[in-house]
């Protein structure tokens, strides 16, 4: 991630102490906001969204299943291996195949919209699935994903 | 018949039918008390439907058990009784022994003891986080394992659930219940799974999980129900369980995604533990046997089980730890041994 | 039951008396899964080691003593509390009187209307729980000194305290603990009370304004006068009355099971108001000790989308009551800016006191000052077939004559009939010289 060169453009809610644990997408900081006559622009009417899960989707892991590569998703059980011996996770920690993979499994659309820019930096080198104990082909899996993710 | 050829055994659950089964085909004589009006132990009062991790119908294993004890000339069978009260002479032991209902009671010469009192589960309305006994649709896997038997899952409200969820290491696990694991119900709670996905086959069933303990062969249960019958793992722990007067919303964290989760579902499975019950407390009153912190019998060495420390007394089964039924019927077995050994030693045909 | 019960602790075998059995019947049965572990059994030791320090004349009790006509209550291990009711000695909250005035001015006319004698004392100060809770930045001792002199200030006034703040109610039951438990804390405290001629005067029971309006609560439905039974309520309880040292709240086994506290949803079902439920009961408001000095924007957004959303959405409730100052200014007034961004569920949020003194006929404005609450409330009034247009044209009127000088109008207690204690030059308060 670059830092952003325009000094003018300050971050969004950086008065918030904890902002690192908050993601941009859940902050909503007005410009110009007026309440009855008061000026609550900025900060003064900021507001945060919650970030609490409240449904499972399964239908993604149905469409990753039909692809050829894609159909042994469903044997991961999150080992992490993959991601351990994977060469682009030790430089991108947003690239995580292993989280990929879960949040397809349980169809948490808020994850995969902050996260399927990253899917693309996977090299196909196939380290994860020589590792992967349970023959998912984590490597199948992210080519699958790539398609997938567009229609996210 | 000689006193110094007859075993009691205290428990007709899977260990106790064994080491009756035993000692009578050796040519013993069994006294077998049950506190229960059934023979069978935890599977037969619960109604387990099948046992893990090959699906093998419960009658297959218990039932040859049950009918042999039932019809072999040398066991007397107790059953609604109690041990009452023992008495250690030169080489043998003087047994009382109450009938709960007739109140009557009667005596026993036994050469040898073998204690295989078993387990009850936990009693999840002490655990206020799933609200237990007040939410409906929360059950713990001990009632689900009568629903399969039955073959029909359904909601307090008679329809059938569609999404449902099991939560495990209730009443284990914790210190503020009970800080041990139960070994099996990782296992069981997975195998009714993909039971109730046979029955119920659109049903999605999560298993909310801290730990996936399926030791040794157990293991297939776990890929099988990811690979085959597309069961849903997530991994986290459930804080508070919500009615909200149709269905129960579970409010969680999901430690993989590493935050919260507020889901509605039509029935909890709570993955109940074993704890020592009624029975093992009061037998050790009785016989004086040492109880560990948890309150199971403490054997006189930690990794061998049948030796109570008390001559002629020997411990078999969940009453030490808890197990697998196939663990218990071998545990069964060799406390039966050892009171063979032991009786014929006092009777002096043995050194 | 039998007289002796054993219990085994430790491998030690400890016999009961039938007394004290009562004290654990609850502890060791019924409260097995002891989640607040430690806090009950730690609050009971400490309850014991202050009536052994009375015993040794160390400090002082201030007791619930018969003349003030004490009701019974219930805690969470099943102890019985005293409530005093009458005499009391109004410990006031800085909040309450900063920005909801309506809220203690409810409190006493209720307390007028029902005859209850009371002192409201110009010699109080604050307790300066915020220093503690919300800025951190003072100490054990400052603060205990604090509470110490306000109790010994009702205890000349032969009053018995109550306390309006449930944030007040919460740092003084942890202070509490503390100076009994401490001799460290409890030597340097008297010293500094010495300095100000005063001495350590404990209270017998710490008691929160909602409980006394809990053990009052029929006296307070038969004086109603408008029908709400046509009302949904939501209650939201503080954390700092329960939660925080949790052994020391009302329970009541008729009231919601006895598994969550009595006071407040008491008082609703005792109007005949329709009591609701929602999710996040157990949530706290969003004022959260620091975050709503650090974390504002946080606080606000929690309080709006965890507490105020859910519950419109999932109940539809008309109005939501709750007992703590900080949680009626939270949930108040973080609806603004939620609301100028667009969004539509909104509720009004007013104290137990007000709510119930609307019922009984208080007056929306002069007394139940409902114009310093943000959210809109008219719709409730309407419900409740309170005629406050009328009410604000008269309220109007009275504040324009109040700018061309007329006397304003104050609640005045009726007279005590206990008197205060006299000190003399010579001697402390127990007479001694």
């Amino acid at each position: 991630m670059t830092e952003n060169n325009n000094e003018k453009e300050e971050r969004k809610g950086k008065y918030i102490i904890e902002r690192e644990y908050v993601e941009d997408e859940r902050i909503i900081e007005p410009e110009k906001l007026d309440i009855g006559g008061v000026d609550a622009s900025g900060r003064w009417g900021l507001i945060v969204l919650p970030r609490v899960i409240k449904d499972f989707d399964h239908s993604l892991i149905d469409e990753v299943k039909k692809l050829p590569r894609g159909k042994h998703i469903e044997r991961c059980w999150q080992c992490g291996l993959c991601t351990s011996v994977c060469p682009v996770a030790h430089k991108e920690p947003n690239f995580n195949p292993r989280y990929f993979i879960y949040i397809v499994k349980m169809g948490y659309k808020s994850e995969i919209k902050k996260l399927k820019k990253y899917v693309y930096l996977c090299q196909g080198c196939g380290l994860c699935s020589e590792a992967c104990p349970k023959h998912v082909d984590p490597s199948g899996v992210m080519m699958a994903l790539n398609i997938l993710f567009d229609k996210v | 018949m000689e006193k110094n050829k007859s075993v009691l055994v205290i428990g007709a659950g899977p260990a106790g039918l064994q080491a009756s089964k035993d000692i009578a085909e050796f040519g013993y004589r069994v006294i077998l008390v049950e506190k229960n009006s059934e023979l069978g132990g935890a599977p037969i009062r619960w109604k387990y439907h099948t046992l893990a991790p090959d699906f093998v119908p419960t009658e297959k294993v218990l039932g040859p058990l049950i009918d042999f004890v039932k019809n072999n000339n040398l066991i007397t069978v107790y059953t609604d009784s109690i041990v009452e009260s023992y008495e250690q002479k030169e080489d043998f032991f003087n047994i009382k022994i109450l009938n709960l209902k007739s109140k009557g009671v009667y005596n026993e010469k036994v050469s040898a003891i073998i204690v295989a009192t078993g387990f009850e589960h936990f009693n999840a309305s002490v655990d206020p986080r799933y609200g237990y006994g007040i939410n409906p649709n929360v059950i713990g896997i001990n009632e689900l394992e009568v629903m399969i038997s039955n073959g029909k899952v359904l909601r307090h409200d008679g329809k059938i659930p569609k999404r449902i969820g099991f939560i495990f290491c209730v009443g284990s696990r914790d210190r503020s219940t009970n800080p041990w694991c139960c070994t099996v119900c990782c296992g069981v709670s997975i195998k009714q799974a993909i039971e109730i996905k046979k029955i119920i086959p659109d049903s999605q069933i999560y298993m909310i999980y801290m730990d996936i303990r399926t030791v040794g062969l157990w293991e297939k249960l776990y890929w099988q129900s990811m690979e085959n019958y597309h069961i849903n793992y997530i991994r986290g722990r459930v804080g508070e369980i919500y009615w909200t007067g149709e269905k129960l919303l579970v409010k969680g964290e999901d430690t993989l995604v590493r935050g919260p989760f507020e889901a509605l579902f039509d029935m909890i499975v709570l993955a109940v533990g074993m704890e020592p019950g009624e029975g093992t407390k009061q037998i050790a009153k009785v016989l004086g046997l040492k109880v560990n912190e948890y309150g199971f019998l403490s054997p006189r060495i930690p990794n061998i089980h049948y030796d109570s420390g008390k001559d002629g007394i020997f411990l078999a089964g969940a009453c030490v730890a808890p197990m697998s039924v196939e663990e218990a019927i071998g545990e069964g077995s060799a406390a039966a041994l050892q009171a063979i050994k032991y009786s014929m030693r006092k009777a002096k045909k043995m050194p | 039951m039998d007289n002796k019960l054993s219990i085994n602790f430790n491998d030690e075998e400890i016999s009961l008396t039938k007394e004290d059995q009562k004290l654990f019947q609850k502890l060791i049965e019924e409260r097995k899964a002891k989640l607040a572990k430690g806090t009950i059994e730690d609050y009971l030791r400490m309850l014991e080691k202050m009536k052994e320090l009375e015993k040794k004349e160390e400090i002082i009790l201030h007791h619930v003593h018969e003349e003030y006509q004490p009701r019974l209550v219930k805690t969470l291990s099943g102890r019985i509390k005293k409530i005093p009711t009458v005499e009391l000695w109004q410990h006031k909250s800085c909040g309450q009187c900063g920005h909801i005035p309506g809220y203690i001015s409810s409190l006493y006319w209720i307390m007028n209307e029902l005859n209850i004698p009371y002192v409201d004392d110009t010699n109080q100060t604050s307790c300066t729980a915020w220093n503690y809770y919300g800025s951190g930045t003072s100490n054990s001792i400052a603060i205990t000194a604090v509470f110490l002199r306000n109790m010994h200030v009702a205890y000349e006034k032969n009053a018995y305290p109550l306390i309006h703040c449930g944030t007040s109610f919460g740092d003084y039951k942890e202070c509490r603990y503390l100076v009994v438990m401490s001799d460290e804390i409890r030597n340097k405290v008297r010293a500094i009370l010495k300095k100000i001629d005063r001495d350590i005067v404990i209270p017998e029971e710490l008691v929160h304004y909602s409980e006394w309006l809990h053990v009052m609560r029929y006296e307070i439905a038969e004086r109603k006068k408008f029908n709400v039974s046509n009302i949904k309520v939501a209650v939201h309880a503080a954390c700092h009355t329960y939660k925080l040292m949790s052994e020391d709240y009302t329970y009541d086994d008729n009231i919601l099971n006895g598994i969550r506290p009595a006071p407040t949803s008491s008082i609703v079902l005792a109007l005949g108001a329709k009591l609701v439920d929602y999710s996040n009961w157990y949530d706290c408001c969003g004022f959260g000790f620091r975050h709503i000095l650090t974390e504002r924007e946080i606080s606000r957004s929690f309080a709006y989308f965890r507490k105020i959303k859910p519950i419109v959405e999932e109940t539809q409730a008309d109005v939501l009551i709750t007992h703590d100052t900080g949680c009626v200014t939270t949930l108040d007034k973080s609806q603004v800016v939620p609301l100028a961004h667009g969004y539509k569920e909104t509720i009004p949020v007013i104290a137990d006191s007000q709510f119930a003194a609307l019922a009984m006929g208080a007056h929306p404005f002069r007394i139940c000052q409902l114009h310093w609450h943000i959210a809109d409330w008219k719709n409730l009034l309407n419900k409740m077939e309170i005629d406050w247009q009328s009410a604000w044209d008269d309220y109007k009127k009275y504040i324009e004559e109040l700018k061309k000088g007329a006397k304003p109008f104050l609640l005045i207690p009726p007279p005590r009939k206990l008197q205060p204690r006299i000190r003399d030059e010579r001697k402390n308060l127990n007479g001694e010289e």
